[in-house]
């Protein structure tokens, strides 16, 4: 039996859990088609990840702080604040026009559940871990999304050396690893991993490695778990993930999908498809 | 006596930490050529060794300060705001939070280092950082100004110290300082370049010229007074320690619409060099003669 970082939030099942993250994906794609064009692949991969975190990990109350460190995923990340309460569903209206309540990507001086601003890549794992730094006499934890593509970003490493250095047992960073970035390397005409040998390289900077099923909330739940205990050194989470998940039409084409339109018909179908 | 500025900063900021335990010090590893080490020794606990990794410690002082502390950031200049610029913009400057970096060895004496670890338009990239106050200390008092304003500001600040030593010089430390009485003639300066216009100050003065010495200490915003001041002299001039591009003489123009009626400073297409203070000063026409030979001739000009 898994024991709880937090037994109050404890209690989702992982029926509950999934019933929840339709409900998220539903929300993100019409967040997105309402403004025409988006990040639909990362927004949705991430989906259970984000689920996982908010109904089970990050406790606001307590202290804790989240970054979504892969910024572009704002929409899922919208949806998710918006699915467990933390933000009102009216400031979704109009996200990322003019004067609306939420950027394109997160910016923290806009509404205070936003812990962090974030857009240019590899930024997030760094704010964490200053986040943890400050938050070390604490019983709060410092939680990091990133994506894969991300972490071809050179200040993701210098961050994961010195957060291992510090010894931050309180960060625990999850990459949400969709195996995609935009245009993305190819071999042979295929694409390739954005990172290769990617949990290898984290635990090679001294941290507590996990390698899951990024789409099964147990096995998320307990790596989660796990790296919740106190530890010494920062953890993270390898989430394998599939870009633009829970829609046959959007996992098809994860290179249109990473920042693209759906058509009025295709629209009509990914949301039936998540119904 | 003559001390390196950011090791003033460094001594200053060990006195204001032990009142307010919300402050660290974070070096990029050259605590020990600007003096950082004070703080190291003094407040171990709250001295972050963090590598080099300029731009993983920007962002992550930015995070400190999101959840309270007040972080301070030293490295040298070149490395703070050309290395990290983007974490600076994105983690400081777009979000507001309250975090100092001192830049040490700033502008273009940088001795035998040479061009790399020179800054001579660092004031022209901090300068496009909105919401940034940029603070240009010639002394120790003027640190200490520099600081006290940092402090209390609940917004990023940058500190740009040079790698020259400097002697206190007279006056009141201020946002503006008069360094001298005011004069008809008046050369405005920042950082080193106030020493520079002092010695060119007493090399004209032999030639029966009164040159008044104007220091800006506080470079974004620029103080209110300062147009004022400047559009009362009868000639006014500029020197400073930076590009002309972004630098004081820029600044000074945007707000009151005309350019100094002499600029000194790095020249433009020039990347920088190694050498001493005077050699590399005196290669660019920097030198205290060859200020002073130019401002004498165009105040006998206009006479």
């Amino acid at each position: 039996m898994l024991q709880p970082s937090n037994p109050h939030v404890w209690g989702t099942d992982s029926l509950a859990g999934q019933v929840r993250a339709k409900r998220i994906r539903r929300r993100v794609v019409e967040l997105i088609h309402a403004t025409g064009e988006g990040h639909y692949g990362g927004s949705l991969s991430m989906v259970d990840i984000l689920c996982v975190l908010f109904s089970r990990f990050v406790d606001r109350e307590r202290g804790d702080r989240f970054i979504l460190s892969k910024g572009h995923g704002a929409p899922g990340y919208y949806a998710t604040l918006v699915e467990f309460g933390i933000l009102a569903e009216r400031t979704l209206e109009g996200y990322g026009g003019f004067g609306a309540a939420l950027q394109g990507h997160p910016d923290m001086t806009l509404n205070t559940a936003i812990d962090f601003s974030t857009g240019s890549l590899g930024q997030g794992l760094s704010a964490a871990l200053g986040m943890a730094i400050a938050l070390a006499q604490t019983p709060a934890r410092s939680w990091v999304l990133l994506g894969d593509g991300e972490c071809q970003e050179g200040q993701v490493w210098e961050a994961c050396m010195l957060a291992a250095r510090l010894e931050r047992g309180n960060l625990i960073a999850i990459v949400d690893a969709n195996g995609h970035q935009e245009y993305g390397f190819r071999r042979r005409g295929e694409a390739v991993q954005p990172v290769l040998n990617l949990a290898e390289k984290w635990r090679a900077f001294g941290w507590q490695v996990a390698e899951v099923d990024g789409h099964d909330h147990l096995q998320l739940t307990e790596a989660l778990n796990d790296f919740s205990r106190f530890r010494l050194s920062p953890g993270v989470v390898i989430a394998n993930t599939v870009k633009g998940r829970g829609s046959a039409l959007l996992e098809a084409d994860p290179d249109r999908f990473h920042c693209g339109r759906l058509t009025a018909c295709e629209f009509r179908e990914v949301m039936e498809e998540l119904q | 006596m003559s001390e390196r500025l950011a090791a003033v900063c460094a001594r200053e900021l060990v006195s204001q930490a032990r009142k307010n335990g919300q402050i660290w010090c974070l070096d990029g590893d050259l605590a020990d050529s600007y003096g950082a080490t004070q703080f190291a020794d003094a407040l171990p606990e709250r001295f972050i060794m963090s590598g080099i990794a300029e731009q993983n410690m920007v962002s992550m002082a930015a995070g400190m300060a999101a959840c309270g502390l007040r972080p301070w950031l030293f490295s040298f200049a070149a490395f703070l705001v050309y290395r990290a610029a983007d974490q600076v913009r994105v983690c400081l400057s777009q979000t507001g939070l309250p975090v100092t970096l001192v830049g040490s060895h700033a502008g273009g004496c940088g001795g035998r280092n040479g061009k790399t670890h020179q800054s001579i338009g660092d004031l022209a990239v901090m300068g496009t950082m909105a919401g940034i106050d940029i603070w240009t200390p010639c002394d120790p008092l003027d640190v200490f100004h520099a600081m006290d304003a940092a402090a209390q500001a609940s917004r990023p600040s940058y500190i740009r110290t040079p790698r020259d030593p400097c002697e206190s010089l007279s006056g009141t430390a201020g946002d503006l300082r008069w360094l001298t009485d005011p004069s008809d003639y008046v050369l405005a300066c920042s950082g080193l370049s106030a020493h520079w216009a002092m010695e060119a100050r007493r090399a004209v003065a032999d030639v029966g010229i009164n040159l008044s010495v104007l220091h800006v200490g506080r470079f974004q915003p620029l103080p209110r007074s300062l147009p004022m001041l400047i559009s009362s002299a009868k000639r006014w001039y500029v020197v400073e320690d930076h590009l002309r591009t972004g630098g004081l003489d820029d600044r000074i123009s945007q707000v009151i619409g005309r350019h100094a009626n002499a600029w000194f400073g790095w020249p433009t297409g020039w990347t920088g060099g190694s050498g001493s203070s005077s050699e590399l000063r005196e290669s660019c026409l920097l030198g205290s003669q060859q200020i002073a030979g130019t401002i004498a001739a165009d105040v006998r000009g206009v006479a």
